[in-house]
């Protein structure tokens, strides 16, 4: 069941935002729900399992767009290796831990997207309107994950989200 | 596991990289199953959107009818203008034995809106028409507000509608009225601008100039509305100019397009006549 909700997860969120969310964007910019959740993931079970979690998601949302593939596989998977690596350093049950981690890691993934986007030749210079669309993006992340990490954060140790092993 | 995920990504990366012809069977297998549902969404907000505006205030409604009767009516005198102006042009266009490349001359494709894109990089739409339908990569895609973009991919039961906003989207537009100044519009991909470059310095371009397609490229026939000339400003060499385009298609509200599936370049059409021949 965990393994079901966990690809439930980005599943939904690549739902929401083709279809609701492109009409509520902030000045046309859209949250990154699937980078959420692999946050939210990478915090709070390690490097390890976060990166594995990062590249099936990145590469389950390049297959739905049908591009570049790899591009947000590899964005993902190394966030949530950077994200993973503080997972025993910080107070998770903190919800401003997750807000923080949310805020910087679509900063990076946004980065490395871009990055890649010019080794693909998609993008030929950095825009003004690139930034912009980033800090918005980062804002309505970070807006979003309130309600998303306590109910993530509950689940993961109480609910349908615990290891099975756990129980 | 770093390592093995990066290698992997960028092999999978190097593989899909160049233009590819057609989507691979997971990518196509995804888009499908993802179909219904954006579908079902699609349709559960179309509904709550009638419920909402019958809750309207009853004053806001009587006058969004008076506005409209009036556009009607102005609508109606230009379409009669319009259609003695179409039986002229048929008329002298007999006369001369001139090819017709007018939109009516097009098959159309009504499609539905299903979806957009779910991230900030890309801009393009789906539709509810597939290769079951007879869409093919490449068609020409418009509103009757004017051009929308071209199909990306396809998919059995959907496909991928590339806006003339999106980066990889280039289109050989035209001025309107003096029908010169032949420059390029390309998509920014992160706003809903275009930019057109490649416009020679002595160029009559102006604000408020209309934009339509020049038919030069192989993608999209001629004389099909862009937008509307926002800022001209000179390009760092100095002998071009370049200007932002603001499309005269609200692409966040599009709800039908129309897919021209009969559209052949001017290039294919002589070919065929001189293999004719």
């Amino acid at each position: 069941m965990r393994y079901l909700l966990l690809f439930l997860l980005p599943f939904t969120a690549i739902l929401l935002q083709s279809t609701i969310f492109s009409f509520y964007g902030i000045k046309g910019t859209l949250p990154d729900l699937v980078l959420v959740f692999v946050v939210f993931f990478a915090l709070i079970n390690g490097a390890r399992g976060g990166t594995i979690y990062g590249f099936l998601c990145g590469l389950f949302e390049d297959l739905y767009l049908g591009r570049f593939i790899g591009v947000n596989a590899l964005s993902k998977a190394f966030t949530a290796y950077l994200v993973g690596h503080f997972q025993d350093r910080v107070f998770k049950e903190n919800i401003l831990v997750a807000l923080i981690a949310v805020l910087f890691s679509t900063f990076i993934n946004s980065l490395l997207v871009f990055f890649l986007a010019l080794f693909t030749h998609e993008i030929f210079n950095i825009d003004m309107n690139i930034l912009i669309a980033v800090i918005y993006q980062s804002i309505y992340n970070t807006v979003l994950a309130v309600p998303l990490y306590l109910w993530y954060y509950k689940s993961s140790y109480q609910g349908i989200l615990r290891p099975t092993g756990e129980r | 596991m770093l390592v093995f995920t990066v290698l992997l990504s960028f092999l999978l990366m190097h593989l899909t990289s160049p233009e590819r012809e057609e989507i691979s069977i997971a990518e196509n297998l995804i888009r499908d199953i993802f179909t219904p549902l954006q579908s079902g969404v699609n349709k559960f907000r179309y509904n709550w959107g009638g419920i909402a505006s019958v809750l309207n205030n009853k004053e806001v409604l009587s006058q969004q009818i008076q506005a409209l009767q009036k556009e009607n009516q102005e609508l109606k005198i230009e379409n009669q203008v319009l259609r003695e102006s179409q039986a002229e042009l048929k008329r002298l266009r007999s006369l001369l034995d001139f090819q017709s490349d007018s939109l009516d001359s097009y098959n159309l494709l009504p499609a539905r809106v299903i979806s957009r894109s779910p991230n900030n990089w890309y801009r393009y739409l789906l539709i509810n028409k597939g290769s079951k339908q007879g869409i093919k990569k490449g068609m020409p895609v418009i509103s009757p507000e004017g051009l929308v973009g071209q199909v990306g991919s396809v998919s059995k039961e959907s496909a991928q509608v590339n806006l003339i906003t999106d980066r990889e989207v280039a289109v050989g537009a035209i001025l309107q009225e003096s029908r010169e100044t032949n420059g390029i519009i390309e998509g920014r991909g992160d706003s809903n601008l275009l930019h057109m470059i490649n416009i020679p310095y002595y160029s009559p371009i102006k604000k408020s100039d209309r934009v339509i397609s020049s038919g030069l490229s192989v993608t999209y026939p001629r004389g099909i509305d862009i937008g509307v000339v926002k800022n001209i400003s000179p390009e760092p060499s100095g002998l071009l100019l370049s200007a932002d385009i603001e499309p005269v298609v609200n692409f966040d509200k599009l709800e039908e397009v129309l897919i021209i599936t009969s559209f052949q370049p001017p290039e294919a059409i002589q070919e065929a006549e001189d293999s004719e021949n």
